[in-house]
């Protein structure tokens, strides 16, 4: 079934891929019927970047397939020739102005329940002892860091601005009381908010509840303010 | 975002490799086979902290591999939809610019930059405010956040805006 979708995806990109641009932001909206009609609009979500493809791998391949096929023959993979994907992202703008409002974080529900959010300054002292471990065992020369571990230790160091990650998870743990989940507590630790309206505009999802939080907000970030790191 | 996650793979292991460092033998293959790449699901492996638990070793008929199934912590950095970021600018074009934020790379399309920025081509293409008071170019650090993301077999690529409030330029390279 899936590869059978798979052939009819590169079908109509082979084919028309003019026509197949045209019809994305139509066939966005259209949520329900066939397998062809769900998988192209699924396809013009990947094309407007939506996530929910991810889900089903299944589709994911194939409308990767179909967005190899589409993006050779617009812009032969070179984004900056990718005007003709850029009128996609106009022309869907419906759509994404309308998801704009679920654009809020929504870690806990795409992630299994075992998974802990780790803010950057912990994850920054995670990579360093894992890096001091693989000097001693660099005699081992097949062992080799690779190339996201370097990139996401200089990533996590350039972004941890508290000196002591334990005490800025107690001070953000009085907020989890407020309903304040655990991604969001993590969001506005690696964002290091200066003022409460800053959080609310940075993290959507806490809107809901402003009118309880701001206080306790004002108080924790204060805190936070004293445990930053002085650079 | 980075995460703390308890993965399971089932690892294949050559006769030749038993013996007294059985287990050394099976972490570093695993080690080998998955720090560094990219899942659509988990995002990227960025380190193994620890092995949870190695079950027994199933023979596999035929030939003489044997088979185990590992559990594994690790670190995993995984962009999501709607979450900030702050990113490096790496190219600066017409259409928009190129980031990059650890591992993943983002792009932001001149559509989701403020309307008051414009592009200026030349030695160092920039996006710049009209009284010339905010600069977008290669090496500025920049607060996104991110609208999409796509996963290839081995990299992440995320399309980002920057036309949110708090959003934008935060460290301007000339000026430092």
């Amino acid at each position: 079934m899936s590869e059978k979708g798979g052939k009819g995806f590169s079908l109509p990109t082979k084919t028309t891929p003019k026509s197949a641009l045209k019809s994305t932001p139509a066939s966005a909206t259209a949520r329900h019927g066939k397998d062809d009609n769900s998988a192209r609009s699924k396809r013009g979500r990947k094309v407007q970047f939506g996530t929910e493809g991810l889900t089903d791998l299944g589709f994911n391949f194939s409308s990767l397939k179909s967005d190899g096929k589409f993006a050779i023959p617009v812009g032969k993979g070179d984004w900056a020739k990718g005007g003709k994907g850029e009128k996609v992202v106009n022309g869907g703008k419906a759509p994404v102005a309308k998801e704009a409002k679920s654009l809020e974080l929504r870690v806990e529900q795409e992630l299994p329940e075992n998974v802990k959010c780790l803010m950057d300054c912990e994850a920054a002292n995670i990579l360093e002892g894992i890096q001091e471990q693989m000097v001693m065992l660099s005699q081992d020369s097949t062992i080799k860091l690779p190339e996201s571990f370097h990139l996401g230790l200089q990533y996590a160091k350039t972004h941890s601005y508290y000196t002591n990650p334990q005490s800025v998870r107690r001070v953000l743990e009085a907020l989890s009381k407020y309903g304040v989940s655990y991604s969001e507590i993590c969001v506005i630790a690696n964002t290091c908010p200066e003022t409460v309206d800053e959080v609310f505009a940075l993290v959507r999802s806490l809107e809901a509840k402003k009118s309880r939080l701001s206080e306790p907000l004002k108080d924790v970030l204060d805190e936070l303010a004293k445990l930053k790191k002085s650079t | 975002m980075f995460f703390h996650i308890v993965l399971e793979r089932n690892m294949q292991l050559h006769p030749r490799h038993f013996g007294r460092n059985l287990r050394e033998n099976l972490v570093s293959k695993l080690m080998k086979d998955v720090e560094g790449t990219c899942s659509g699901r988990h995002g990227f492996v960025v380190a193994i902290t620890g092995i949870e638990n190695v079950g027994k070793g199933l023979i596999r008929d035929g030939t003489g591999f044997v088979t185990f199934p590992v559990k594994y912590q690790c670190v995993v950095f995984r962009p999501f939809k709607g979450e900030i970021l702050e990113a490096v600018v790496t190219m600066v074009n017409k259409m928009g610019f190129f980031a990059e934020a650890g591992p993943v790379q983002i792009f932001v399309s001149n559509h989701l930059i403020p309307d008051d920025m414009e592009f200026q081509s030349g030695d160092m293409p920039n996006y710049t405010t009209s009284d010339g008071s905010v600069k977008i170019q290669k090496d500025s650090e920049v607060r996104l956040k991110i609208i999409g993301t796509r996963v290839d077999a081995t990299e992440i690529f995320c399309i980002g805006t920057i036309k949110d409030d708090f959003l934008g330029v935060i460290n301007d390279p000339t000026t430092a």
